[in-house]
């Protein structure tokens, strides 16, 4: 069996886990998984764009509560349609990433200097958002509470059943964008630009164009994101989804799961939240408020210790799913 | 070594176990009612979480003595919004059939989320954005006034409070934290006090940062206007730079009034401010002093939180679990769908916090709670109007800085 035919097993096997695993786990975990598929989500899009065309974004909060706002106010206060609704929320992130990305590679803003830029047009977001009544200002925005005669497929809210599977089929759409994107020229471009920018252009690739076309597949992703953010939670306050906060805990499972990988996001995304809930539930049992965050911090400190380029790469040696002559951080 | 007896460990083991076996719902026993309370206990907002956490802990221990027996399990939100969800998820998954929570609006509202689809009444402590009984839960009682409520109320008890001589204020500035609090608290301030036909102009409305360390502009400002009422909309921390400030610059206006306004009858506020703490107002809900049950809560609670005050928070955790208690004793059953009815009958005369009988409306708000004046003298928070239940009589004007000895 050739690797890759040993990589499109596991995928599928790991799909069909996926597809029953609801038969065998109660609706709290079910629950938990659903959370663990919206942040691969959104680890798929920042990977897009930080593990494989090499821009470090600390601000993808902005796409993501963006997104948030425009799935919660379209369809809240003007009775839009969510899967229209889905549309503007991948399209308003999308040209917020351009914009943000056009000003920056424009003026060759590169490396943490593009990271400080990201922070900041992030924090002018959530400071516009504290002062904007139309968006509900520091007052946030509240969804209307299901009607019993709701039907999921309409609305797409639901029990925590319905997000299992809309969040998982979402994940796997991202996931199946970035293995088409990965393994196009696009990808390849976007590898040569995260190596060195400058030989890349002067090898011909078109720099500023496929830099920018990451930013926004990265944005657009995270906004859609961000909409099923908001159905699943009912309430957005600038500071829950365009805070600094919201920035950091994005990028966490990537890195855990591995930067530049495809499966990376998922993995770390299926480690970081199970466990975070897992210890949260000791810091419960033990009435310690705060354990689960102690717990979080030392898996972080594990994880860089014996893993420093995240879990996956090592994951797929040990079953077998990484081909040694093709071996390279990007193509497990 | 304590910490890690054989009893922790075994417990430890348990809670292991439980969360790797993928248990299936633990039923209560019948005459036991498994309760989740949903508060922010770690993260910014664990100082009223924990506060409240006492009181619904206090109350816990009051019922048991009762006879009422009540499986209570405490979920943290870290104060973070989002996280009301999963802690009602797992509660109820721990068999939770009634949550209490989750003392932030946002949690709140994200706990009701699953609430909702789990159909497990949802007890709400303390909340005060408007949509949590606005939205169409089904599952929602809510036994705290919304904000625009506490304001609208606490201004019309201060514009009736008597004048003379030294106290009688034509012109006010407003301060106020420049969070989702503030922002809804300021605005419902100036509506209210149009409603009531407040004779005081407000010159100014002046805002900070929330995360402010240095208010000293602020109060330049405010002291520029020269008003002779300050309303300063704080919570604790920024309530206590403001005094400071004023103290700093020598500012005395006729009086202090934050119109529901968290902070100033904290403990940590009168201990940090000592004599300097007297003479400040506030109007928020508060415990009627005056009733019997009261009485008895703040003498159980003068035992088991010495040195701890017993305020807003701790008195809405209080009667969170007593809202639940006389409804699973009413219901006689441990069933969601029980409890769901009992509690939409929910009439308690006797209860702490100032207020008619706590009932809930066709939207599961309670409509009945009363907002009374409180002052500051002596160190703590004293109540003094409305004259029913006051406990002591309004000092005003306020004693200036340099006289306090």
């Amino acid at each position: 069996m050739t690797v890759q035919t040993r990589q499109w097993t596991a995928a599928l096997l790991f799909i069909a886990v996926l597809a029953l695993l609801p038969l065998g786990i109660d609706e709290f975990q079910v629950s938990v998984l659903a959370h663990v598929f919206l942040a691969a989500v959104v680890g798929i899009a920042w990977n897009l764009m930080m593990g494989y065309a090499g821009q470090l974004s600390l601000g993808h909060a902005l796409y993501f509560g963006v997104g948030a706002y425009v799935v919660a106010i379209l369809t809240d206060r003007y009775g839009i349609s969510t899967w229209i609704a889905m549309v503007p929320a991948a399209l308003i992130p999308a040209a917020l990433g351009f914009a943000v990305g056009a000003l920056s590679f424009r003026f060759s803003v590169r490396g943490v200097y593009f990271a400080l830029l990201t922070i900041a047009f992030a924090e002018m977001a959530r400071i516009l958002f504290e002062h904007w009544e139309f968006v509900g200002d520091t007052s946030g925005i509240f969804l209307k509470a299901l009607r019993s005669d709701n039907n999921p497929l309409v609305t797409l809210r639901g029990d925590g059943l319905f997000f299992y599977y809309a969040l998982l089929i979402l994940m796997l759409l991202s996931w199946a964008l970035s293995v088409l994107l990965v393994r196009s020229r696009i990808g390849y471009f976007w590898r040569a630009i995260r190596e060195d920018e400058d030989a890349s252009r002067a090898m011909g690739v078109k720099t500023f164009r496929y830099k920018l076309l990451a930013v926004a597949i990265s944005a657009a992703i995270t906004g859609v994101a961000g909409g099923w953010f908001a159905l699943v939670n009912g309430s957005l306050f600038p500071e829950s989804v365009l805070g600094m906060r919201v920035s950091i805990d994005l990028i966490v499972a990537p890195i855990v799961g591995g930067l530049g990988t495809l499966f990376g996001p998922i993995l770390g995304a299926l480690l970081i939240i199970p466990v975070n809930e897992f210890t949260r539930g000791l810091a419960q049992t033990f009435s310690i408020n705060g354990l689960n965050l102690l717990f979080y911090g030392l898996l972080l400190m594990i994880v860089i210790k014996i893993a420093p380029h995240g879990c996956w790469p090592m994951v797929a040696r040990w079953l077998g799913l990484s081909d040694s002559a093709r071996r390279r951080k990007d193509e497990p | 070594m304590s910490r890690f007896s054989r009893r922790t460990v075994l417990k430890g083991a348990a809670a292991v176990t439980s969360t790797l076996s993928m248990p299936g719902i633990l039923r209560a026993q019948a005459n036991t009612l498994k309760v989740g309370v949903i508060l922010p206990l770690s993260g910014i907002l664990s100082f009223p979480g924990i506060a409240t956490r006492r009181g619904t802990e206090l109350a816990i221990k009051m019922f048991a003595d009762d006879g009422v027996k009540l499986d209570v399990v405490f979920a943290d939100t870290e104060s973070k919004p989002e996280n009301g969800r999963t802690a009602a998820e797992r509660l109820i998954r721990d068999g939770a059939t009634v949550l209490v929570g989750a003392w932030d609006s946002g949690a709140t509202i994200s706990a009701a989320q699953a609430a909702e689809a789990a159909k497990v009444p949802l007890v709400v402590n303390v909340g005060s954005a408007a949509q949590i009984t606005e939205q169409g839960f089904t599952q929602i009682f809510r036994n705290f006034p919304p904000s625009s409520e506490i304001v609208t109320k606490g201004v019309e008890l201060f514009k009736n409070l008597p004048r003379n001589n030294g106290f009688n204020p034509k012109t006010a500035v407003v301060l106020h934290v420049n969070d989702t609090f503030g922002q809804v608290t300021g605005a419902a301030v100036k509506g209210a006090w149009e409603k009531a036909g407040v004779d005081i102009k407000i010159l100014d409305t002046i805002s900070y940062d929330a995360r402010a360390r240095d208010l000293s502009i602020e109060v330049s400002k405010a002291k520029a206007t020269g008003a002779d009422l300050v309303c300063p909309i704080t919570r604790v921390n920024d309530a206590i730079l403001i005094v400071r400030e004023m103290i700093k610059q020598d500012y005395n206006p006729m009086g202090i009034y934050g119109p529901s306004s968290p902070g100033p009858y904290e403990k940590a506020f009168t201990d940090a401010l000592g004599k300097y703490g007297d003479d400040y107002m506030t109007s928020v809900p508060f415990y009627d002093p005056t009733r019997a049950i009261t009485k008895k809560v703040l003498e159980r609670w003068s035992k088991e939180f010495s040195g701890q005050r017993f305020e807003l928070n701790a008195g809405f955790g209080w009667e969170s679990i007593q809202v639940v208690a006389d409804a699973f004793k009413r219901a006689k059953a441990t069933g969601a769908p029980e409890l769901h009815a009992a509690l939409k009958q929910t009439n308690i005369a006797e209860h702490p916090m100032f207020g008619g009988p706590i009932t809930f409306d066709t939207k599961g708000q309670n409509v009945n709670i009363g907002i009374p004046l409180l002052q500051n003298q002596g160190g703590k928070p004293l109540v003094v109007a409305p004259d029913s239940i006051a406990e002591a009589k309004v000092k005003l004007p306020m004693t200036k800085w340099a006289d306090r000895t």
